[in-house]
C-alpha cells in the first residue's frame, strides 16, 4: 500500500465535495495539502457523445440503475469528476423558508442558507432561459398548467453557452452546464488542490482514508498511478452522496456510536408520464427541463417538472410491452413528457446499510402517503397534457395503456390508486437525501449543523446526506450552500485539528 | 429465450438479422457483466422460470406457445401477486428494451433526432 499525506481529504467531487474543495483551496497558498478523491472518471470533452447507454455506463453507478433492496425503485447516482453535477439538468432552486423550518436544525437559519445559495447562483451563471430557447415540450406544459389554473414557474438554470442539445442527463456535449466540473473544481485545482479521479474509497480510518486508484479505458489519466493508497489527513470531508457517504461511514467502524447513520433516507421518488400529440413537436431540441409546477406541493405532496428522456429510458419507464408500447415509442417526435416527484417524509427505517460483504444496500419502503401523492400527481399530469391538446396519454398506473383525449373527464377513474403496483410501475429517483442528517443529538442525527460528525471531530460530511428531511425542490443549490458552510467550519477548526492529529 | 422475449416485448426486434440479435445479446451481456454474480445467476434463473412456468397451465414451455399465449404469460408475470416476481420480470423487460432502444439507428427510426445545436432548430422554427 502506498502512503500519502494531506491536511484535508475530500471524498467526492460533486455539488458537496467540489464546493468544499473550492472554498478551502485558498489554504493551499499557506501550504495546506488538499486532495479530492473521486471514484469516477474525468471525461475529455469529445467523450461526451450523448449516446444513452455509453454515457450511462461512464457517468453513473450501475449505469444509472442502482436498485433498492426490494427492487421497486432505481436510483440515478452520478459518478464523475463533478459527481452528479455532470448529469443533472442544472435546475437551480433555493430552498424555501418553510422547508428549512421543517428541517428544524438548531443553528441553521434560512438567512444563512439563502446567503450562501445566492453566492453559487452567481458563480454558476444561473438565469432564466430566453423565450426563444423554450421548446414545445416546455411550452405545452405551461399552456396546460395555466389553462387549469395551476401555478407554474420557470426553472433558473446554471448554463453558459447552452446550444440546446437536450441531453443534459447524459453529460453536456457542449460543456455549457456550470456544474462543479466546470466551475469549482478547475478553480480549486488552479489554486493547488489535487483531484484524483478513478479513486474509490474503501474505508475511513483514524485520521486516514484507504482508497484504490484504478485504470479506465476512457477519460483522462488519474493524477495518481493505479494502486492502493493510505492517505493520512488532519480532516476528512465525506461528500460521496446520500447513498455513498453513509455506506462508507458504516463500512469504516467509526470511533463513535451513531445510531442514526444511514437512516431517514429520502429521495423524491419519481416517475414519468408521456403524452402523444397529433403533430410533431419540438421536444429533443432545446433545454429539456425549463418549468415546474409546485401547485400541489403543500396540499398533496408532489411536484411536476418538464422532462424529455432518451429512447431506452422512455421505453423502460412505460408500463407494458408489445404493439401498444411500440406504437407510442414510434412517435418520439410527438411526445410530451412530465416527471412527477413525491415529497417523501423522513422515515427512520428508510435507510442505507451495508451487507455482510460490505456492499451498499438501500432499504426504502413506500409510505402510503407517497404512493397517494404519485397517483394524484399522475392524474394532475394527465389533466395538464389534455389541457395542452394531447391526443392520448400513457400513465404508468392506469390499467389502460392509452387514455384517449375523449376520456379526459375520466382521469380519476382511469388512474386508480391501486394501479400503482410496485415492481410493475417504473419508479426512479435522482434526488437521494439524508442518511447523515444534521441535528443536535447523536441519538437522531449524525452531524451538527456544521456537518461535523458527532464524537469524531476530524470527520465532516458535506452533501445531500446532511438533509434531515427532503428538500422539496431540486437539491443541488442547497447542497452547495451547506457544503460552503461545512467548509467554513473546517477552515475555522483546522489549526485545532492539526494539533489533534499530531 | 431472450430472442423470443425480445420479439414479444419489442415486436420490431423480430426484423433484426442474426447479427442484430447478436448485438442485442451482447448489450445485455455487457450490462449484466457489471452486476454482482448473484444478480447474474438470478437473471438466468428467471429466464428459466419464464420458460417453464407455462407448462403448468398450457402443458408447453413458453417457446412452444402461440404468440397470444406468450403475451398472456408475460402479462401474468408483469402483474404477479408477489413483488419479487414482478420486479424480476421488470428487470428482464428493461434489459431487452435497453438492447433494442439504445441502438442509435433505432433512435432515428422512431423520431428521436436530437441535435447538438437544438437551439438553432428552435430559432429557425420560430422564424418561420
Amino acid at each position: 500500500m502506498l502512503d500519502r499525506d494531506a491536511d484535508i481529504v475530500i471524498i467526492g467531487s460533486g455539488a458537496g465535495g467540489g464546493t468544499v474543495a473550492s472554498e478551502l483551496a485558498p489554504l493551499c497558498r499557506d501550504g495546506a495539502r488538499i486532495v479530492v478523491l473521486e471514484a469516477g472518471p474525468k471525461l475529455r470533452d469529445a467523450e461526451f457523445t450523448g449516446r444513452e447507454v455509453e454515457m450511462a455506463r461512464r457517468l453513473y453507478i450501475d449505469d444509472g440503475g442502482v436498485l433498492t433492496e426490494d427492487r421497486a425503485m432505481t436510483l440515478a447516482l452520478g459518478r464523475a469528476y463533478g459527481g452528479s453535477t455532470v448529469v443533472y439538468t442544472g435546475t437551480s432552486l433555493t430552498i424555501t423558508e418553510p422547508t428549512l423550518d421543517r428541517w428544524g436544525v438548531p443553528g441553521l437559519t434560512h438567512g444563512d442558507v439563502l446567503r450562501r445559495s445566492q453566492k453559487y447562483l452567481a458563480a454558476n451563471n444561473v438565469h432564466l432561459l430566453a423565450e426563444e430557447d423554450l421548446n414545445d415540450n416546455n411550452r405545452l406544459f405551461v399552456d396546460g398548467c395555466r389553462a387549469l389554473g395551476y401555478r407554474v414557474e420557470q426553472f433558473p438554470l446554471n448554463l453558459k453557452g447552452c446550444t440546446g442539445s437536450s441531453v443534459c442527463n447524459l453529460g453536456c456535449p457542449s460543456g455549457a452546464k456550470m456544474g462543479t466540473h466546470r466551475v469549482q473544481l478547475p478553480e480549486a485545482e488552479r489554486q493547488g488542490v489535487t483531484v484524483v479521479t478513478n479513486c474509490a474509497v474503501d474505508r475511513i480510518e483514524n485520521h486516514a482514508v484507504v482508497a484504490t486508484v484504478s485504470e479506465r479505458s476512457y477519460g483522462e489519466m488519474s493524477a495518481w498511478a493505479p494502486g492502493e493508497y493510505r492517505i493520512g489527513a488532519r480532516a476528512v470531508v465525506v461528500s460521496a452522496g446520500a447513498v455513498g457517504s453513509p455506506a462508507l461511514m458504516l463500512r469504516s467502524q467509526l470511533p463513535a456510536a451513531l445510531p442514526a447513520l444511514g437512516r431517514y433516507f429520502t429521495c423524491h421518488p419519481a416517475l414519468i408520464l408521456v403524452a402523444q400529440h397529433d403533430r410533431p413537436i419540438t421536444n429533443y431540441a432545446g433545454h429539456p427541463k425549463s418549468f415546474y409546477c409546485d401547485h400541489f406541493a403543500d396540499s398533496d405532496g408532489f411536484l411536476l417538472e418538464t422532462c424529455m428522456y432518451f429512447p431506452f429510458t422512455t421505453a423502460k419507464s412505460l408500463t407494458g410491452f408489445g404493439a401498444e408500447h411500440s406504437r407510442l415509442m414510434g412517435a418520439m417526435d410527438r411526445l410530451q413528457m412530465i416527471l412527477v416527484l413525491a415529497i417523501d417524509p423522513p422515515e427512520r427505517d428508510n435507510r442505507v446499510l451495508v451487507d455482510r460483504e460490505g456492499r451498499t444496500v438501500v432499504r426504502y419502503r413506500f409510505a402510503d402517503l407517497v404512493k397517494r401523492s404519485l397517483v394524484l400527481a399522475m392524474r394532475a399530469s394527465a389533466r395538464v397534457f389534455f389541457a395542452a391538446g394531447a391526443a392520448r396519454i400513457h400513465a404508468p398506473a392506469s390499467p389502460k395503456f392509452f387514455i384517449e383525449a375523449s376520456e379526459a373527464d375520466r382521469v380519476d377513474e382511469l388512474i386508480p390508486h391501486d394501479g400503482l403496483v410496485l415492481g410493475k410501475v417504473a419508479i426512479a429517483s435522482a434526488h437521494p437525501m439524508g442518511g447523515c442528517r444534521m441535528g443536535s443529538s447523536p441519538a437522531d442525527s449524525v452531524t451538527d449543523s456544521w456537518g461535523q460528525v458527532h464524537g469524531v471531530p476530524w470527520l465532516f460530511v458535506a452533501d445531500a446526506s446532511l438533509f434531515p428531511r427532503c428538500a422539496e425542490i431540486n437539491p443541488y443549490v442547497t447542497i452547495m450552500a451547506l457544503a460552503d458552510r461545512v467548509a467554513e467550519g473546517v477552515r475555522r477548526q483546522l489549526p485545532e485539528l492539526r494539533a489533534l492529529s499530531s | 429465450m431472450l430472442r423470443l422475449l425480445a420479439a414479444r416485448l419489442v415486436p420490431e426486434s423480430a426484423q433484426f438479422s442474426c447479427a442484430g440479435h447478436d448485438e442485442m445479446l451482447a448489450l445485455i451481456d455487457q450490462a449484466l457483466s457489471d452486476r454482482p454474480a448473484a444478480m447474474q445467476r438470478q437473471f438466468s434463473l428467471f429466464l428459466r422460470v419464464l420458460r417453464w412456468a407455462p407448462v403448468a397451465r398450457y402443458g408447453r414451455t413458453l417457446d412452444h406457445l402461440a404468440p397470444e399465449q406468450q403475451d398472456s404469460v408475460l402479462r401474468w408475470f408483469q402483474d404477479f401477486p408477489a413483488q419479487l416476481i414482478r420486479s424480476g420480470f421488470w428487470g428482464v423487460r428493461t434489459l431487452v428494451m435497453m438492447s433494442y432502444y439504445a441502438r442509435p439507428e433505432v433512435g432515428a427510426s422512431i423520431g428521436y433526432r436530437p441535435s447538438a445545436d437544438g437551439n438553432a432548430v428552435l430559432h429557425a422554427r420560430s422564424r418561420r
